[in-house]
């Protein structure tokens, strides 16, 4: 029995030695978990982890969403969670810019900060702000779909999730973008696809079922809904070009989509840029120096045409692998 | 006195899940982790993550000792939250916002029970039939949007973690759940009502030959549960600190299997107040703590659902033990 209590004291003494040498644990809480962009994300986190490494910065990593993608409430007790576990920073993808403000509120009183990145959070408390400019690729997206259809068609735009914040920005610039071009015209702007790619699959079907003679050109607002649209166009033998598609963020199957002339432009993000700032960023703050407010990672077009070059390359297939065990 | 002793003796009785939460605690105070895990700090914020579903099982067990179950509580907790924000948006008070909560989250129930007992249709078909047709309703009423609440609403205290890092206070919807549930463990133990829901789970046709009017008696579980669900969507509503109608989708199993844990019987006539809300404690303790040892969500998904399939099976063994 003694021996026991001995062998757990210095089991414990152990512990804190290892904690008092200069070390950070971090939490990266993702959205979900399913999305290739999550994915990107992680591997920046874990690339920033590395870089620190060889620099003599240990940082220990919790990679950690919502135990139901997209609820709300199951991401705010991943947050508060974090917070109990004392760690020393979050960076945090809100799933609502409401919802996780006063779970961020507390961290911070309880002296955890948080960086926020890809959504906003209507809040002042986070250290800093890491995102797309979602709103320009909204833009970019409008101005692309105009080019492709020559300034003239009917346009479907299949929103995402009712409150997402950077689905909701993009949708807001493609809108604005089609302002400018009067010989567009919307006919569909008011469904959601939903969550997951089976929703966003019905939705589309159930969209092109009405809209299936007049479309000319659809614009989709992320990866899940992307992919389901593109699939229900080839289903009723009316993509490969025939009606010009335009989507957001890439995974393996939109890529595939693009070589294969079924997409004709997709406005990607720079996923892996934001995990990995997220963390250095956090670092930088945990050191003692200054950080910047808001940071633009920048997006890009990728078409069929250029896809090739090098740094759309990399956009397109993020070196997941070289950070991730998959 | 003979209250306090016999509070005591039922939980004892449901041993089972106690055992199970001693298990979870003993197993997590094997990690590094303990030191996190057992904080003040984070046991209140345990206790804050099993309110909703807690007071969601305290329905859930009076419906299914009955026999019965109801899938739609989960869009009920929705549809309730996004009217508790609409109406403070328009003004409300808060008071005035709970009764009507509680008021229409009992009518649901109440519809839900008058159909099951009246036509004698399988509370499986109707609650499954009511869980869409309120979360539509929730979509409907919400504009398909969030709503947000008054940002200075006392409502949004309820669920507020003032002083994060101490136990001390708890907020006011941690204590609305304990009383509730003692209310109901009163309701179930002590009253004739209580009794008759009991005999119905057991032997339906036996209950009905004693002269137990089954009908009202199973529609009233169902009517009861709704008024409870009506404070859950409240407090659902007050973490949020807005009305979501895409919340709690899923809540219902979340609940269910709280209940199950707790060692209460889906074939009827078994149960406890206590044991339901251990079974809540049990997985929420169990989120909370892979959690912050870092583990994958998968494998959360995984052990919890290994967990209510020992739960149930230990339970079943225990039980035909002391039977043979």
């Amino acid at each position: 029995m003694k021996n026991l209590l001995a062998a757990a004291l210095v089991g414990m003494f152990s512990v804190l030695a290892l904690a008092a040498e200069p070390s950070y644990t971090i939490a990266v809480i993702p959205k979900g978990n399913t999305h290739e962009f999550w994915k990107s994300i992680h591997a920046g986190a874990v690339k920033a982890e590395q870089e620190l490494g060889a620099q003599g910065i240990k940082v220990n990593l919790f990679w950690k969403g919502p135990l139901r993608e997209d609820d709300r409430d199951q991401q705010i007790q991943v947050v508060e969670n974090f917070t109990s576990r004392q760690v020393s920073g979050m960076v945090l993808a809100p799933l609502d810019s409401q919802a996780l403000v006063a779970p961020v509120a507390i961290a911070a009183q309880a002296g955890v900060p948080t960086v926020v990145i890809d959504s906003e959070l209507k809040s002042d408390k986070q250290l800093s702000f890491i995102a797309t400019d979602n709103f320009k690729g909204g833009q970019m997206a409008g101005e692309f779909l105009a080019e492709q259809l020559g300034g003239k068609g009917n346009i479907i735009l299949l929103r995402y999730q009712v409150g997402s914040a950077s689905t909701e920005a993009r949708e807001k610039g493609f809108l604005d973008a089609l302002q400018k071009h009067p010989g567009l015209k919307l006919i569909s702007s008011d469904q959601y696809a939903g969550v997951t790619r089976e929703t966003a699959y019905q939705a589309s079907q159930n969209l092109l079922n009405r809209f299936e003679r007049e479309v000319n050109g659809v614009f989709c607002p992320n990866e899940t809904v992307t992919i389901a649209m593109t699939k229900a166009l080839r289903d009723i033998g009316r993509a490969a070009g025939e009606v010009k598609i335009v989507g957001f963020d890439s995974g393996t199957q939109s890529v595939l989509d693009l070589t294969n002339g079924d997409v004709q432009g997709l406005v990607v993000q720079d996923p892996v840029k934001m995990g990995y700032l997220g963390v250095i960023t956090l670092v930088r703050h945990l050191e003692g120096k200054p950080v910047e407010r808001r940071i633009d990672t920048g997006v890009s077009l990728v078409t069929k045409d250029n896809m090739a070059q090098p740094e759309m390359a990399a956009l397109l297939a993020p070196p997941i692998a070289d950070y991730l065990k998959e | 006195m003979n209250l306090s002793s016999g509070t005591l003796f039922r939980l004892l009785r449901s041993g089972g899940p106690v055992l199970g939460l001693l298990l979870v605690c003993g197993l997590f105070s094997l990690t590094e982790e303990r030191a996190f895990i057992f904080t003040g700090g984070n046991l209140k914020n345990i206790l804050i993550q099993t309110v909703v579903v807690a007071i969601g099982a305290l329905g859930m067990t009076l419906i299914i000792i009955g026999g019965g179950i109801d899938l739609s509580v989960g869009s009920v907790v929705a549809f309730t939250g996004v009217l508790a924000a609409k109406l403070l948006v328009a003004g409300w008070a808060p008071w005035t916002t709970t009764l009507a909560l509680v008021v229409v989250g009992g009518s649901i129930g109440l519809l839900n029970g008058a159909i099951i007992a009246g036509f004698r249709m399988m509370p499986f078909i109707v609650t499954l039939g009511m869980m869409g047709i309120v979360r539509g309703a929730a979509k409907w009423l919400a504009n398909n949007q969030t709503v947000n609440a008054p940002p200075d609403s006392p409502v949004g205290q309820l669920m507020a973690r003032v002083n994060p890092t101490e136990f001390w206070p708890l907020p006011p919807g941690v204590w609305i759940a304990l009383g509730l549930a003692a209310l109901m463990a009163v309701v179930l133990q002590k009253t004739v009502f209580g009794r008759y829901v009991f005999a119905i789970g057991a032997n339906e046709t036996a209950a009905r030959y004693s002269g137990v009017q089954v009908g009202p008696v199973k529609a009233a579980t169902y009517a009861i549960s709704g008024l409870l669900i009506g404070c859950a969507g409240l407090l659902q509503m007050s973490r949020l600190t807005q009305g979501d109608p895409t919340v709690a989708v899923g809540l219902e199993l979340d609940i269910i299997a709280a209940v199950v844990i707790g060692g209460a019987s889906l074939s009827g006539g078994v149960g406890s107040i206590p044991g339901s809300l251990i079974g809540a404690l049990i997985m929420a303790l169990l989120r909370n703590g892979t959690n912050q040892l870092g583990w994958q969500t998968y494998s959360q998904e995984i052990i919890i659902g290994m967990v209510i399939v020992l739960a149930v099976g230990l339970d079943q063994w225990r039980q035909s033990r002391r039977g043979g």
